[in-house]
């Protein structure tokens, strides 16, 4: 169990009680005279990307002391409010039996990372009440939003899997869950910033994946499927190797394996990992 | 060596609907936000803004430069030690303030 399981999880995964999208819970505000044409930072566009600005900087710096500050502080807030978590596609169709309404919307992240039209660009899928308070915050919808039946749902979250985007929940107002994201590296912000600069908005998830040395064929078929780069193959024995330290268990190697040779394993089944999130 | 990225607002105007520059970079340095945000309806695509917000992963190959159709994109490379210093110095101010 990772924390936020522990506080919120009932004795299970925080984000399969269902309590955790309970309308009741929804009440984020944002602050702010929007109504008037309020200043944004530009520069803090996409998932988790207020401090992106102050990071670069000690980074450059060298200052690791800065550094690990700025993400304390970040994060601080961050988990108290508005963070992200892998699941795997197994978790994230029962979360489609969970929530309501649901309903499908843009990637701010690629929009605004890659400039990627909103007709182009439908892979989150937001959740929950805020689905109808979109005319509060219009630019958070940009696009609009297209409300869905569970089963479309799934089956659109069926072939975002395949087609190779991870699938993450996200909080909005702690411990209320108000959107399922499918993305990427590096167009999800959130991704980008945990791997380029190890900022821990986004968690990973509850599983590691395991290679079966035995049965993995070599056929390179996982190649490519990894967006965290945790896999790649070892050419002189020719089996597919995945460093488990840097895996976020969202399964997507495992779903284009045809030997079975990828197996996800509860990262609390393995001491080694069982702390690492 | 660091990326200085400049851009020319009074060329950039329409950054969301042109996004070239966003599409072109090969290490998505880019990132074009609102810098207002309104209540009933959506920001308007010319209050979108550019910035090099990942500038220490440009590898300075120049695309952007190339492509923008307005010439408002700006590469100047400095030394990693001297902007260093400078956000040394920053830091040192905000400590001072505590």
């Amino acid at each position: 169990m990772c924390w936020v399981c522990e506080k919120y999880g009932k004795g299970g995964k925080w984000y399969l009680n269902p309590e955790n999208y309970a309308r009741r819970l929804y009440k984020i505000r944002k602050e702010g005279k929007e109504a008037a044409g309020a200043d944004a930072d530009p520069q803090a566009a996409g998932m988790g990307a207020g401090v992106v600005a102050e990071l670069v900087k000690a980074r450059i710096s060298g200052d690791r002391e800065w550094e690990n500050e700025i993400k304390r502080e970040a994060l601080e807030q961050a988990y108290q409010t508005h963070f992200g978590q892998v699941v795997t596609l197994d978790e994230y169709l029962q979360i489609l039996d969970t929530a309501y309404p649901l309903a499908k919307m843009t990637c701010g992240c690629r929009r605004v990372q890659r400039g990627m039209p909103d007709e182009e660009n439908f892979t989150c899928m937001g959740i929950g009440p805020g689905m109808y308070k979109w005319e509060r915050w219009p630019e958070t919808y940009r696009g609009g939003v297209e409300f869905v039946t569970p089963a479309e749902a799934k089956e659109w979250a069926m072939m975002n899997h395949k087609e190779g985007r991870v699938q993450t929940v996200d909080v909005f107002g702690t411990p209320y869950i108000g959107g399922l994201c499918q993305c990427e590296y590096p167009g999800c912000v959130a991704v980008r910033n945990r791997i380029d600069y190890d900022f821990k908005f986004l968690l990973k998830g509850h599983f590691v994946a395991k290679v079966d040395r035995e049965k993995c064929t070599g056929c390179k078929s996982c190649l490519g499927r990894c967006q965290f780069k945790a896999l790649n193959l070892e050419v002189y024995t020719s089996k597919a190797y995945i460093d488990l330290e840097q895996c976020f268990g969202c399964g997507l190697c495992v779903t284009a394996c045809p030997s079975g040779a990828i197996q996800l394993l509860e990262r609390q089944s393995m001491p080694g990992l069982a702390e690492n999130w | 060596m660091i990326a200085q990225i400049n851009i020319d607002y009074a060329l950039c105007r329409d950054p969301l609907n042109c996004r070239k520059c966003l599409s072109v970079c090969p290490s998505v340095v880019f990132v074009c936000g609102p810098t207002k945000v309104w209540k009933g309806r959506e920001s308007d695509s010319r209050e979108y803004k550019i910035f090099g917000r990942y500038y220490d992963k440009c590898s300075g190959c120049g695309d952007c430069v190339k492509v923008c159709p307005a010439n408002a994109v700006q590469l100047i490379f400095v030394p990693r030690e001297q902007l260093a210093r400078k956000f040394r110095e920053e830091r040192a101010a905000q400590l001072k303030e505590r």
